[in-house]
């Protein structure tokens, strides 16, 4: 069940160092790398059917073709490091127990793109990653892997690391972006075309680090050895998670499709204490909550997810037993989202807000039926009707909880 | 050109255009925030949602290039569930202190809920507490609970002025608008960010508390303030025992000379026309019936003849300056325009021009001398100078004059006991006129304000000497002015209306 491809180093002893990466076949994808053209590289990661990893699912070969080739400006590469997202916490290990992975990605992954400079933004609070991963960056630099001539090779690279400075928001592409310009990391409004992101008005590529992460495999092993694993539509293995109240909490890495039950009862162990599973959040918490009783057939994919009800999202599994009571978890998840609301757009910086102060009004015990309603009608405004996809995550949080668990709610109004 | 269908009525619209923009030209409603055409779309306040067919969900009209043949719907149910939605969360932390807010009458959150919203609030819980009185300088007040965060103030400081002393601090419905830490609000151009605000969170220091809008009159008119010459909207009310007083200018959307913006200093120019006024006619220091006064300059005047000189300056309106060449040609008057009002430091590549007199250019056209030389050398041989529209006596006596002076000002001054007859002329706000600026574009200031002070407009004055009959603009034009060169292809009707650029051949 477990298919080690991007945690492949992560249990052994010091893989974070140079020397013991390099023992571990870190950078020996680039001489294939380098033997190939920018293009036949980037048809490589096209052809394997990469989809990102940050949440949203999208082919990362088809982003990486919209940068115009040749390009009359410089390209960038971003790297969003920018992992906030509650229940989430794959990246983080790729940081701390193989960095050097990362940076071997970010290599091909530039290379394909044409770019010389690749800019990794990583979450503010992450602050001893941030560092093992300076480290790791200084390392390379110093043993030729990154600078004016890559292993020798003729290409130049730069990597720069840019720490955030604590906001959600700007784990979305284009307010991270934002960001990264120097600007306050408010999303920018949608293109009406598919364009790459403009990063100072360059033509820039965004992707999650397990993302980058997971090309120097289909660089050195071929697309077909990737397409090898998961399903037809959803290539290759992901990083999933599991958190709450399950007996082996932790990070997994398995095949696309593999079955969730059997995901949660063979390798997470089942509830812990012998309770029973009352409801989970299959993808960070974003995600429309699934009843113990939804899970029957559910594999992890994309598509399955979808298919009933919710999405796989960044695959960090939140896991609640029966002993939790769903308006306090919708409280929680408000009071993250109403601090996090960027305050841009008008649903969201007012509309959120409103509902974390409704929720608190409900659990104080001065709630009315009137109040859920208002809750349920703000989903309306909340879902579609903003800049970016930060409301409609609270819009399905809304609808799913208080749908779906509706006797622990109208149980707490008069 | 392209069509698209509007709640079933067929619009032709520009290709490419922003569909809120032909939405908006098109008198369909739209309510928006954020939008303003100055400052581009920003597409944070979410109101202007339209149907578009052929789309799951409602879209921005800000954000909305036309294409041939699309069908909106601005009406619908969904998009009223929107509007109305919308207008309650921006409500939620809003103080709803209408009664008290300088904006109330002029508010697009009052206009929006009371064409879009109309419901009953279902807000109870406490709303969140902010600054209701920051001092941003430049003469603006920011009251953060009302205000909406459209950004247009911010979009301003960053687009147009560059200065970029405004910005949004703090997350989530705590944000709030601040200059950065240490730094005022102070450009040239601040106070445009009390007009561009849509609510009542920026007021202007000079005017709040001083009249409820809504009982304003607006006239338009041309700014006297430089060379610009932008259009003004001229807001004035005669309150109980009060004279007609104006309270405030704000900028009239003008594409040919100004855009949306007037300058600081234009805006404020308005307290001439209020305070300091020249309120009676004096002869020798000493006042004097008005009808008596008039009569006596004419008399000067028919007396010195050549011995006299008119020294008028450029803030007179084209037809003044016209009717005066003609007063000075009918009395054998000399004539000269010589003006210092420059101000290097003033102007610069927005608005503001260095010369501060708004019609230097039709002197210029109408061939009146107005060099220092040539001033001097006609103050030689002349008794008596009358000063038109100024009152700068000492420069005159500089350049060496000692003999009689008369004025015929708006404004007060000091001294007056030194000259000969002084009497008190209509203001830049109560008299008509056409203007030229800079670029050469004439336009017509409307505003005719009719106040209690007494005073004579400097038309009638000429007509009262030269007794043709010709006392208003028009008639002016009709006696002789439209045969002058540049004025050939130009009907003065056109030039109520609109800002035309004179053509030299």
């Amino acid at each position: 069940m477990i298919k080690k491809i991007v945690s492949k180093n992560f249990d052994i002893k010091d893989s974070h160092k140079l020397k013991v990466a390099r023992e571990n076949d870190r950078y020996s994808s680039l001489k294939k790398l380098f033997s190939m053209s920018p293009e036949a590289v980037l048809d490589e990661v096209d052809k394997s059917g990469l989809r990102g990893k940050g949440g949203g699912g999208a082919s990362a070969g088809a982003k990486w073709k919209l940068i115009p080739n040749p390009s009359d400006k410089p390209t960038y590469l971003i790297v969003n490091a920018d992992e906030s997202e509650p229940g989430t916490f794959k990246d983080r290990q790729i940081l701390e127990y193989d960095p050097h992975l990362l940076i071997e990605g970010i290599i091909c992954s530039s290379y394909a793109i044409k770019s010389n400079h690749a800019y990794i933004y990583i979450r503010g609070e992450y602050v001893f990653w941030a560092k093992r991963l300076q480290t790791a960056i200084d390392e390379a630099y110093e043993a030729g892997i990154l600078g004016d001539n890559v292993l020798g090779y003729d290409y130049k690279l730069e990597v720069t690391l840019h720490r955030g400075a604590g906001a959600y928001i700007c784990g979305e592409k284009s307010a991270l972006v934002e960001s990264l310009e120097g600007k306050r990391g408010h999303p920018r409004l949608k293109p009406k075309q598919k364009e790459p992101e403009w990063f100072f008005d360059c033509p820039s590529v965004v992707n999650n680090v397990e993302t980058i992460s997971s090309v120097p495999f289909i660089i050195k092993e071929g697309f077909e050895a990737y397409r090898a694993y998961g399903t037809e539509k959803n290539p290759g293995t992901m990083l999933f998670g599991m958190s709450g109240h399950i007996k082996n909490p932790g990070i997994y890495e398995l095949e696309f499709g593999t079955n969730m039950l059997e995901f949660i009862n063979k390798i997470g162990g089942g509830m812990r204490d012998g309770k029973k599973l009352k409801a989970l959040v299959p993808g960070g918490s974003s995600c429309h909550v699934l009843k113990a009783d939804e899970l029957e057939g559910i594999t992890l994919d994309y598509e399955s997810l979808k298919a009933h009800g919710s999405s796989l999202g960044t695959g960090g599994m939140i896991l609640m037993d029966e002993t939790v009571f769903m308006p306090k978890v919708v409280k929680n998840l408000f009071e993250f989202y109403h601090h996090e609301s960027c305050g841009q757009c008008t649903p969201c910086r007012e509309g959120v807000s409103w509902s974390d102060k409704l929720m608190g009004k409900i659990l104080d015990g001065n709630g009315t039926k009137k109040d859920l309603d208002t809750l349920l009608s703000l989903s309306f405004l909340l879902n579609g009707k903003s800049i970016c996809v930060f409301a409609p995550s609270v819009a399905f949080i809304i609808d799913s909880y208080i749908n779906k668990f509706k006797d622990e709610f109208y149980s707490l109004v008069k | 050109m392209a069509i698209i269908t509007v709640d079933g009525r067929e619009i032709n619209v520009k290709d490419d255009a922003l569909l809120i923009d032909e939405l908006l030209a098109n008198d369909v409603s739209v309510p928006h925030f954020c939008y303003h055409p100055a400052l581009g779309k920003d597409g944070n306040c979410r109101m202007c949602m339209v149907e578009i067919e052929g789309q799951k969900r409602p879209q921005i009209a800000c954000d909305t290039p036309v294409k041939d043949g699309m069908i909106i719907r601005t009406q619908s149910e969904n998009i009223a569930r929107v509007k109305r939605q919308m207008l309650e969360l921006e409500l939620v932390n809003h103080p709803i202190d209408c009664p008290i807010c300088d904006q109330a009458g002029e508010c697009s959150l009052q206009n929006f809920y009371m064409e879009a919203g109309l419901y009953d609030s279902r807000v109870d819980i406490a709303k969140n507490k902010k600054q209701k009185h920051v001092d941003l300088g430049a003469n603006v007040i920011l009251d953060q609970e009302r205000c909406v965060l459209c950004t247009r103030c911010v979009r301003f400081t960053s687009n147009i002025t560059k200065t970029h002393e405004l910005g949004v601090v703090v997350r989530n419905d705590h944000s709030f608008i601040s200059t950065f830490p240490g730094i005022k609000l102070s450009n040239p151009y601040a106070m445009n960010v009390i007009d561009l605000c849509p609510v009542g969170a920026l007021t202007s220091k000079d005017f709040r508390f001083t009249q409820r809008v809504w009982f304003l009159k607006p006239q338009e008119a041309i700014c006297d303030g430089c060379s610009r010459g932008c259009s003004l909207l001229v807001d004035h009310n005669r309150e109980k025992y009060k004279d007609d007083l104006i309270y405030r200018y704000r900028p009239k959307h003008n594409d040919a000379v100004n855009g949306y913006f007037i300058c600081d200093y234009g805006r404020l120019n308005y307290k001439k026309e209020n305070d300091n006024r020249l309120k009676f006619a004096y002869i020798r220091g000493m006042e004097s019936e008005f009808e008596y006064a008039t009569l006596k300059l004419e008399r000067l005047l028919k007396r010195y003849n050549s011995k006299a000189l008119l020294l008028i300056s450029p803030t007179l309106s084209l037809e003044e300056i016209y009717r005066l060449k003609k007063l000075s040609q009918k009395l054998d008057l000399d004539i000269n325009s010589f003006d210092e009002n420059f101000d290097e430091s003033f102007g610069d590549d927005m608005l503001r021009q260095n010369d501060k007199t708004p019609n230097r250019r039709a002197i210029e056209l109408q061939g009146i001398e107005s060099s220092k030389e040539d001033l001097q050398k006609k103050l030689k041989d002349k008794d008596f100078v009358l000063l038109i529209n100024r009152a700068d006596v000492d420069m005159i006596k500089d350049l060496g004059y000692d003999g009689s002076i008369g004025v015929l000002s708006s404004s007060d001054f000091l001294h007056k006991d030194k000259l000969d007859i002084i009497i008190p002329v209509a203001s830049h706000t109560q008299r008509d006129g056409t203007f030229i600026n800079c670029d050469d574009f004439i336009q017509y200031s409307k505003c005719q304000i009719k106040r209690d002070i007494e005073s004579i407009k400097i038309l009638d004055l000429v007509e009262g000497i030269l007794n043709d009959g010709v006392s208003t603009c028009e008639a002016v034009w009709d006696s002789g002015l439209k045969e002058e060169n540049f004025l050939k292809d130009i009907n003065f009707n056109d030039v109520r209306f609109n800002s035309i650029k004179i053509e030299l051949k």
